[in-house]
């Protein structure tokens, strides 16, 4: 058959965001689909020339050093909105509800075999009279908060039907739950670390972080890019801009210092200088390089006198006054293993230039345990030369809109887009109050506030993510601080328990966000808590059939954004805000409906006023994008009316507003005691008030940082007794080529090495990165299919040798998909986070841990495969497509013709 | 009047947009007569090709999307029977892929590897330089449109004529004369870092010159006492090192088919003796060679 192009004449286009960071959403891009095929041509970046010449847009621009950096005039869409289409069509879409086949409601459960067991098709009526029956049952039997929701990040950027949190506001309807709260996943140490010492909220990153790019481009010699990858993290939301911007502080010369295991995938194309430092002993380093700058009178005195509290300790500690134990460049390498003369260079180096320190997300640094420390002594570091001067700053790469309306990058307008959600998310137990509730100008328009914001009852408890299993398991957990996701500082010294007195255990789980097992910390225990007669219902929605859904008795089809209208608004990319109507850009697969839709369907089942009330009276999507778009808070902005006749509104850059703003805590660094920091002394506290007040005897979180290698939370450093069975370090960041448990189905992603490597048995196994040094001390060559291991279990991967890694360690991402062989101890799919540790960051500290532990590496014999085979005939029998991995098919019981 | 491409393999960050973009346009769509569907995976009409040089930790990252050259003397059209391959007044080659059914001499022509057999289809496959869209009001094919970097343009020829020199091909020897052009391919590395052993020390500032054939460079170490010769051509080189105080450092013969990192390179002290012979005697006699 002859097709001629599709174009807009034969089809239709639409705007869409591909962003993996619901609730919000990121840039836009052009969707382009086939009117006769009814499916998507193609997916392109967005021209910002469409509706006007983008001189009209006000652009915003940096300049240093005779060059100038200014905003394109397309968005810079990442590989991940390319091939979204894989991701809408993809062979792992649950089509239509299934039920796990040996689960019977009515009669044996047997949860022994979630994980084992395969899946029938079943009808949307009879799933929704399962849920709706079992939900009653529970409530009578045991209470509302039985049924744990788990409904937070990452899903895809959805506001009318968010990918997470419908439940939530069914469940708050039905007189409450229990909910789980998200630990801060990507800021760990910033968050339990950094935010004792300069107090910045909400995670811990140096904030205000206005115009910082500008001022590091002035005034800054280098960046020590810690642990930082502009191409890895923001791709899975706010597109390419970040590269755009690494290859601009190359282009006026600024010196690239990466200090990471790995030469990461900014690095490769970037890095000036390269240090790698063995995972999670960034803080032995960091001390060493503070010992030089003490011994040779290399830091600002000035500076910490008048804006440093509690700092004499604290060198006393660094100088071997305290423990006898002089923390020397030699003393650090022997930990660290970068080379003593490369300590003293970089130490001399930073202390006679100025430096900025450049974060991203997650990375090896700040995800280990005791990540406190590292992210402390970061502070410490640019507090020792004067945080907030010309060029001395933490500045992020990526994400520049998050927590702030002034950004590094200054491409903000007047004002910042914000859709509300039609959903619930990560509501601390108890309190009216939640992230996502609505911002004041929303909450002025009555429709918006009785529609969103009138959920009537809060969760009464709650389960921090990072201890879910635990808490099955043993029926009990405590903890400190997480009292909500992203809180007041404050919030650490409190403690918590489940149950809360008073409350039931949970005996039901539903969620929308099933990846605890690939992205969370001892994935196989969370196997084995399913395993336990505890959970009589496992419910799961979700468009993929993928991690946790795979233990699930029930499992609804979702539909994907690009199936759906929606409303999205940009404001993290980076080139300019806007706010876009996202209609279908195709209809949805299979019997698949919105993640609202799906809980819309189990309320009717209940109760209908219960449905009504639910769905605001059955509002329809016209009239919800046109409320939201009233509150999007820049709407009176758009004089051209552009947002309806053309679906999409760019808010032109307020560049002259952004221009008085002071970078980053130069207030503070100016005058400190009319700027103080929000800590209590108002200062830079090198020595915490509130830890020495807390927990004076935490040997683990000090109220100085340290150098803490065991304590009685881990043993995962090399010089653990453990290192003896367990010798390697394994690092594991946020993917390049998924979004944390997203994408790894992206069908043209899994063609590359680095990403998946093909077995000789045809199966693409997760790529674990070796040196070839390390793997030739175990006889591992390129493509064999190893096993990474330890106590808590095995996980199979394909070897990718390389020498952008640093020998004496394994480098797996986390959230490649969970293809168990026997779900409680080995897996064929290279979860990673199946083998992390059970404990948290620290005694104090409700962190996960999941980089920097130990573990060995070896070949997978014939031998071994071949034992395998015949202990778990079905798990190898189970069908896996040659260029998807896992898919439906994997898991389906297929109907008799 | 003739289509070229124009790649700086310096702005090529490795990002994969032009492969997956190039597979976003092609798998699944049927643009005949131009194209047939390209299979879901396995085919790369446009790759990007990484190359990982040197060892920790001086290591370097070359990233190169190679994709049909589109050739003024195209291998692929003279080995093709009943014109299946043909040229386009544009430039572009485009396989038909009614008429090449069956004829797989037209993959095993080009010297590139830039044509990928669809045993499926039972044809040969390859970039269409997005002909399909260029015919439907697009200005660039979409590798192009996506590319993060600028690192990919596309256009006519003589507009890019000035941006073209000093530009190289592929395989120059083939005889095809691509259309292909590239800037900045790179070449090998020499590198290391000097140091003091018993010091512990970086050495900053050592001189430290290479020597090939009659060519000579030199260049300092920095404040990491590291030092850098890049863009050097395949041979063998000659490295000295000197330091003041120090002995010279010599190493002979380093033959750069890959990229060399000669690693922490320590440098012995002189004697007050040698310090001494030094003047007396000269370098020569103080070459050190470990």
């Amino acid at each position: 058959m002859d097709r001629k192009v599709t174009d807009v004449k034969n089809g239709w286009r639409t705007f869409k965001t591909a962003s993996l960071m619901g609730p919000h959403s990121g840039p836009p891009c052009s969707v382009e689909s086939d009117k006769e095929l009814g499916k998507i041509t193609r997916i392109r970046p967005y021209n910002y020339n469409e509706n006007q010449p983008v001189s009209e847009l006000n652009p915003w621009k940096i300049e240093g050093r005779g060059i100038k950096f200014e905003p394109p005039e397309v968005s810079k869409i990442s590989p991940m909105y390319l091939a979204y289409k894989t991701r809408v069509y993809s062979k792992n879409r649950v089509k239509y509800p299934l039920k796990r086949v040996d689960w019977d409601p009515n009669g044996e459960r047997h949860p022994e075999n979630r994980g084992k067991s395969k899946y029938v098709r079943i009808s949307w009526e009879e799933a929704t009279d399962i849920v709706a029956s079992e939900l009653k049952r529970m409530i009578n039997k045991y209470g509302p908060e039985t049924v744990l929701i788990e409904a937070d990040m990452h899903g895809e950027g959805k506001h009318l039907a968010p990918s997470h949190g419908c439940p939530n506001r069914l469940m708050s309807m039905l007189g409450g739950y229990t909910v789980q709260m998200r630990n801060i996943d990507s800021w760990e140490g910033w968050s339990w670390g950094a935010r004792n010492i300069h107090g910045c909220e909400p995670v811990g990153e140096m904030m205000p972080n206005a115009n910082l790019y500008q001022d590091i481009i002035d005034n800054a010699d280098a960046c020590a890019y810690w642990a930082a990858d502009a191409a890895s993290t923001a791709m899975g939301f706010d597109g390419l801009m970040a590269m755009r911007l690494a290859y601009y502080m190359s282009d006026v010369g600024i010196k690239a210092i990466y200090v990471d295991p790995a030469l990461n995938f900014t690095a490769a194309t970037h890095a000036d200088k390269w240090i790698p430092v063995l995972p999670n002993t960034d803080a032995a380093l960091q001390l060493g390089m503070i010992y030089v700058w003490l011994t040779e009178d290399l830091y600002n005195k000035d500076y910490v006198a008048t804006h440093c509290y509690g700092y004499q300790a604290f060198f006393d500690y660094v100088l071997g006054k305290e423990d006898g134990i002089p923390k020397t460049p030699a003393w650090a390498s022997e930990r660290c293993g970068v080379p003593e003369w490369t300590i003293k260079a970089f130490a001399r180096y930073w202390g006679k230039h100025t430096v900025s320190t450049i974060i991203g997300n997650g990375g090896p640094t700040i995800r280990g345990p005791y990540c406190h420390e590292p992210a402390r002594l970061q502070i410490v570091m640019l507090a020792m030369q004067g945080l907030g001067g010309p060029g001395v700053h933490q500045a992020k790469i990526l994400e520049f809109n998050l927590f702030s309306n002034q950004y590094p990058l200054p491409y903000q307008g007047k004002a910042a887009p914000e859709i509300p959600h039609f959903a619930e998310i990560v509501r601390p137990p108890n309190s009216p109050d939640h992230r996502y509730r609505l911002w004041p100008f929303q909450a002025a328009i009555p429709k918006v506030k009785e529609l969103c914001d009138t959920q009537p009852t809060p969760p009464h408890q709650s389960i921090p993510r990072c201890l879910v299993h635990n808490a099955i398991l043993n029926g009990h957990v405590d903890w400190w601080g997480l009292h909500s996701f992203c809180g007041p500082k404050e919030e650490q010294w409190e403690h918590h328990e489940y149950p809360a007195p008073g409350y039931p255990k949970i005996h039901m789980i539903w969620s929308d966000s099933p990846c605890n097992v690939t992205c969370w910390n001892d994935g196989y225990s969370f196997a084995k808590a399913l395993h336990t007669d505890e959970i009589e219902f496992f419910l799961v929605q979700h468009p993929w059939l993928e991690n946790d859904s795979t233990m699930a008795d029930l499992i609804l089809p979702v539909a994907t954004l690009f199936e759906l209208n929606d409303i999205g608004d940009d404001s993290g990319s980076a080139i300019y805000q806007s706010v876009y109507r996202q209609r279908k850009s195709c209809a949805p697969v299979g019997e698949s409906v919105s993640d609202f839709e799906v809980v819309a369907r189990i309320a009717k089942k209940i109760d209908h006023d219960l449905y009504m009330k639910y769905t605001g009276n059955e509002v329809s999507d016209d009239e919800l994008i046109e409320l939201f778009w009233q509150a999007s808070g820049v709407n009176h902005l758009d004089e051209k009316d552009d947002f309806h006749k053309n679906d999409i509104f760019v808010i032109p850059t307020d560049c002259e507003t952004n221009e008085k703003v002071k970078p980053g805590l130069r207030e503070f660094y100016e005058d400190p005691v009319n700027h103080p920091l929000k800590t209590p002394t108002g200062l830079l506290e090198i020595t915490s008030t509130k830890i020495a007040e807390h927990f004076p005897d935490d040997d683990e979180r000090p109220p100085y940082p340290k150098w803490i290698e065991h304590g009685v939370t881990h043993s995962e450093g090399l010089n653990s007794p453990r290192a003896k069975d367990y010798p390697l370090l394994c690092m594991s960041n946020h993917g390049h080529y998924r979004f944390h448990a997203e994408c790894d189905d992206i069908i043209w992603n899994r063609e590359f090495d680095a990403m998946k490597i093909r077995g000789k048995d045809g199966y693409q196994y997760e790529a674990a990165w070796l040196n070839p040094k390390t793997a030739a001390e175990r006889g591992i060559v390129h493509g064999d299919i190893v096993k990474v291991f330890n106590e808590r279990g095995t996980v199979l991967c394909g070897a990718y040798l390389t020498e952008k890694l640093i020998p004496g360690v394994v480098y797996v991402d986390h959230g490649a998909r969970f293809d168990p062989i026997d779900p409680e101890c080995l897996d064929r799919g290279g979860a990673i986070n199946l083998i992390t540790p059970n404990n948290l960051s620290s005694k104090h500290a409700t962190g996960m841990v999941v980089s920097g532990f130990l573990t060995e590496v070896a070949k997978v014999t014939d031998e071994e495969m071949a034992e395998w085979k015949q202990k778990y005939p079905e798990a190898f029998a189970r069908p896996i497509d040659n260029a998807c991995g896992v898919c439906l098919d994997t898991w389906l019981i297929k109907e008799e013709q | 009047m003739a289509k070229v491409f124009l790649i700086d393999v310096a702005l090529c960050t490795g990002c994969d947009n032009c492969q997956l973009a190039c597979k976003d346009e092609h798998v699944g769509n049927d643009w005949s007569p131009i194209a047939k569907p390209q299979p879901e995976i396995g085919q790369f009409w446009i790759k990007k090709n990484e190359e990982v040089c040197g060892t920790v930790p001086k290591v370097k990252v070359n990233y190169m999307p190679t994709l049909c050259n589109h050739c003024e003397n195209p291998a692929c059209v003279a080995a093709a029977k009943d014109g299946a391959v043909y040229q386009r007044e544009d430039g572009l080659v485009i396989i038909d892929p009614e008429k090449a059914a069956g004829q797989k001499q037209i993959a095993e022509a080009c010297p590139y590897g830039a044509i990928y057999w669809n045993e499926e289809l039972d044809i040969p496959q390859k970039c269409t330089g997005c002909a399909h869209l260029l015919d439907n009001g697009y200005s660039v094919p979409r590798c192009v449109e996506v590319c993060p970097t600028d690192a990919i343009r596309f256009g006519e020829e003589e507009d890019l004529a000035e941006d073209l020199l000093g530009t190289e091909v592929l395989k120059p020897e083939t005889g095809c004369k691509p259309r292909v052009h590239y800037r900045n391919l790179p070449g090998k590395f020499i590198a290391g870092t000097v140091y003091d052993p018993e010091e512990k020390e970086c050495l900053i500032g050592a001189k430290v010159r290479l020597q090939i054939g009659g060519k000579r460079y030199s260049t300092f170490t920095d404040d990491f006492g590291d030092f850098w010769f890049k863009d050097l051509a395949i041979g063998k080189h000659n490295i000295y090192i000197d330091m003041p105080g120090y002995a010279t450092y010599v190493q002979k013969d380093i033959f750069t088919k890959e990229c060399i990192n000669l690693g922490d390179i320590p440098m012995r002290k002189l004697t007050a003796e040698e310090m001494k012979d030094k003047f007396t005697t000269g370098e020569k006699k103080l070459e050190w060679i470990p």
